[in-house]
């Protein structure tokens, strides 16, 4: 700013006035230097680190690194006031020589944040992906070069990782080639189970059924009993899409197949899919669906499930026990259980399946000490973490005696939160199927680990996909399925159809409306990219 | 308005002489500068196929493609509908009902009832639009909903508003009257509380009753806050909001409900298509721009009244 020469002469005329005026303009200058000093020490704080690595590099004294995690909805993780100075995060520090800086990423806002992150250039020092290396949430930034490979690394300090880790996850890390990430797998991907209240089962002294007229006649004897959502319904059909999976015809982003010699989505095959859709029909004709079922969030879904007002629904086998637990106690009498899906004309059920990987890990290509970072992840698969992990800390919360393990299950919503988030969120590189050490140690486990291993390891739904994702589904949101949501065009006609408000027969032309709003494209470039066996996964089942 | 230079035409001296004013604008201008004037430089992305990792620098230029893309799209057409009628309907419905509040709470006489009825209905603008939405699919269900429950006393079948495309751009206007009209009617009470009393006796002295009063003393001094507003809310007139719509929408209602900002929100951020849904933007910004300057142009016409 340019000074008039003769400020004291203006002063000398104007007198008081200006002296407060300069006042004013010191007072403001002070703020700003105020601030600016508060930067400064922004600096300096952010110079520690640095001086930090130096040491690093002269001995063995802590790995400092920077990684984004997701809060995953976690409670603990969210109340958390400040996450670094959480015990378990100090303790998983101290038994792994680390010095982590945790920057949490909020769990609604995940793409958006990962997106910002990219855009501003402040990456951490290890990212952490939701699986796959091409990812919407990766905003193209494996392509860009900000991660590094990791072959050559995980060869030299990572045994672990390669051996433990299954190849098919490894597939979905690599990119040209490359292994650009750490998984977290998925050894069982059926997760996704079906759900009948036992009780009103035994009630009706029907069987438990199996094919869909079984379903069907089960869901009518509970409406006679007095069930009000037989079938317990949700807006999009996310978690209600038992019957599209009997017939074989979801329509995500996961289920191509290929129908002589062409790929193509599951939900052109028209006859399937009028059958499945009348199914729901039926269900809705008949009551045995909430007709209000196109708004039930969320929330409704599980709140009328909990307060014993459905009879069969779909929900994560993983929720089982919790879910149990809430329900007994607005219904003491209820009984839970987790039956094989409805199955079809080919004789299989099922739910879509899950991606190999749940949750994945980048080191940004910057950083200077990756190999310690690799070890960090490997320790994460040693006896030592599983132990850690799973039950906490020896002396504090279990005593072992000899073989035996006395480690008190938490009952208390806090105390499972917690128990929750050591082994869910903090164990970042395991097998998350289930967790194999708390389960065995109660019955009600024990059943839990036999449905995941013999009900729905016999079950699901696989297809071709593509990773990365075909352009021309990221050109259209209308055509575009979610991993468990169909195109919002495909939608409005599926729930337009149940409702009665489309004849179901009208599902050829939605297939050609699709194609010509751009599914046309889709099924080119799905050929040629299956042809040229770039980024294509073929079905697990 | 600022001061004309004076005679000798140096305006360096006129400056000068308001330096106080001047000087306290300088926040606000800064303000203006920094955080809205500087990020519309990003706008360029939308004539670009724009990568986060390039940058604007790194990006290439596709000129109006965008554009092109947006006014090809097959389902364009639908949503500018949707975006105007919706907008239309909330000039028509939303925009007086502040108005007719404020007159009506002005002819309450007992104070206290005056300020818990205010109260009453300026709360709901707390509320957020997501519990908002909550409570509407609870009021409005077919099967549990009191609203559906009243219907059924007077004899009619119950309507699943929610689920049809023939209500829902009536439960969006709707909601919007319920939860802004009482906070829309602070201006108003404002401008009606600083009417001369004299005038009402002057007029009560002539012969005119309450009705005849409003018609020709509160109306009129009321003209040019309601005028002012009108043109400001033409300003917004595509620019609805984005919440509000989203947290309504279902696959039984989105064909006359989806709005410019929804599909800004799809297509953009889920689909990370940042120029395309920029070049959204930006259509819908001009035509902003062309509204209000119509509108302006017309009221300065008609009633003198104007923004600028």
């Amino acid at each position: 700013m340019k000074l008039p020469a003769n400020v004291n002469s203006i002063i000398g005329k104007e007198g008081i006035g200006l002296k407060k005026w300069a006042s004013l303009m010191l007072t403001c200058m002070f703020a700003i230097s105020l601030l600016a000093g508060c930067g400064g020490k922004d600096e300096a704080k952010e110079k520690a680190p640095g001086a930090a690595e130096q040491q690093a590099e002269s001995g063995d004294t802590v790995t400092k690194f920077s990684i984004s995690l997701r809060t995953l909805n976690f409670g603990y993780v969210e109340q958390s006031p400040d996450i670094n100075a959480d015990k378990w995060v100090k303790r998983l520090e101290e038994l792994t020589n680390t010095d982590m800086d945790i920057r949490l990423v909020p769990h609604k806002e995940y793409e958006q944040k990962m997106a910002q992150m990219f855009a501003t250039n402040d990456i951490p020092d290890v990212v952490q992906g939701q699986g796959g290396t091409t990812g919407k949430e990766m905003a193209g930034s494996v392509e860009a070069g900000v991660f590094m490979p990791l072959d050559d690394l995980l060869k030299q300090y990572g045994p672990n990782l390669l051996k433990k880790i299954p190849q098919e996850a490894w597939n979905r890390m690599s990119y040209q080639g490359k292994i650009y990430g750490i998984p977290e797998w998925l050894g069982n991907p059926s997760r996704r189970a079906t759900w009948i209240r036992k009780d009103l089962l035994d009630k009706t002294g029907l069987p438990v059924p199996k094919t869909v007229d079984d379903y069907l006649n089960v869901l009518r004897a509970f409406k006679e009993l007095g069930v009000e959502n037989p079938y317990m319904g949700r807006q999009d059909f996310k978690y209600a899409d038992t019957f599209f999976g009997a017939y074989d015809v979801f329509p995500y982003l996961s289920q191509f197949e290929e129908v002589d010699g062409q790929i193509q989505p599951k939900f052109l095959d028209a006859d399937n899919m009028m059958k499945a859709l009348s199914t729901y029909k039926t269900m809705f004709d008949e009551g045995l669906i909430n007709k209000e079922f196109a708004t039930i969030n969320p929330t409704t879904f599980k709140n009328t499930i909990l307060a014993g007002k459905a009879g069969i629904w779909s929900m994560n086998a993983n929720e089982l026990i919790q879910w149990k637990t809430q329900l007994k106690e607005s219904v003491p009498e209820a009984e839970l259980a987790i039956i094989p899906s409805p199955v079809g004309p080919d004789g299989k059920g099922g739910y879509y399946l899950y991606g190999d990987v749940a949750r994945s890990y980048f080191i940004n290509a910057k950083y200077k000490h990756p190999e310690k970072v690799i070890q960090f992840f490997d320790w994460m698969i040693s006896d030592e973490a599983e132990q850690f992990f799973t039950f906490g800390v020896e002396g504090e919360d279990y005593t072992k005696d000899g073989d035996k393990m006395d480690y008190k299950q938490p009952t208390d919503v806090q105390a499972v939160d917690e128990e929750r988030y050591r082994q869910a969120f903090l164990w970042m590189v395991q097998d998350t199927t289930y967790n194999k050490g708390s389960l065995s140690l109660t019955e009600e486990g024990r059943n839990l680990m036999s449905v995941f291993d013999n009900t729905l390891a016999n079950e699901g739904r696989d297809g071709i996909e593509f990773d990365p994702r075909l352009e021309a589904l990221k050109k259209n949101p209308d055509i575009t399925p979610l991993s468990d949501t169909p195109p919002p065009l495909l939608i409005t006609h599926m729930v337009k159809m149940v409702y009665g408000q489309e004849p179901i027969e009208n599902w050829p032309k939605v297939i050609e409306e699709w194609k010509s709003k751009g599914g046309n494209d889709v099924l080119k470039e799905a050929n040629d990219r299956y042809q040229s066996k770039e980024g294509a996964f073929l079905p697990r089942k | 308005m600022a001061p004309r230079p004076g005679k000798d035409g140096n305006i360096w001296r006129m400056i000068w002489k308001y330096k106080a004013l001047y000087l306290i604008s300088i926040p606000s201008i800064l303000y203006f500068l920094i955080f809205k004037y500087i990020p519309l430089g990003g706008s360029i992305i939308a004539f670009q196929e724009y990568n986060i990792f390039k940058g604007f620098g790194g990006s290439e230029w596709v000129g109006f493609a965008h554009f092109a893309e947006m006014f090809r799209h097959y389902d364009f057409l639908r949503i500018l509908k949707n975006t105007v009628l919706i907008g239309l309907y909330d000039l028509v419905f939303a925009f007086p009902a502040p108005i007719i509040l404020a007159l009506l709470l002005n002819e309450l006489r007992l104070v206290m009832f005056k300020r818990v009825v205010q109260t009453v209905v300026y709360m709901p603008h707390f509320l957020s639009w997501v519990v908002i939405a909550g409570m509407s699919v609870a009021i409005l269900s077919p099967t549990t909903g009191i609203l559906n429950q009243l219907l059924g006393w007077f004899g009619f079948d119950p309507l699943y508003f929610l689920g049809d495309n023939a209500y829902i751009r009536g439960v969006l206007i709707g909601s919007g009257v319920w939860r802004d009209t009482g906070y829309g009617t602070i201006l108003y009470l404002a401008a009606l509380a600083g009417i001369n009393p004299e005038l009402y006796e002057a007029a009560q002295i002539d012969g005119a009753n309450r009705w005849k009063q409003t018609l020709r003393i509160t109306l009129p001094a009321l003209l040019p806050t309601i005028m002012i507003l009108f043109l400001l809310h033409i300003g917004k007139f595509l620019d609805f909001g984005f919440e509000r719509v989203w947290v309504f929408l279902n696959a039984l209602n989105t064909e006359n409900g989806e709005i410019l900002d929804t599909y800004i929100y799809r297509a953009g951020l889920l689909s990370q298509q940042y120029s395309y849904t920029t070049a959204v933007g930006i259509f819908k910004s001009l035509v902003g721009l062309a509204l209000v300057m119509t509108g302006n142009f017309f009221s300065r016409k008609t009633t003198g009244e104007s923004l600028y």
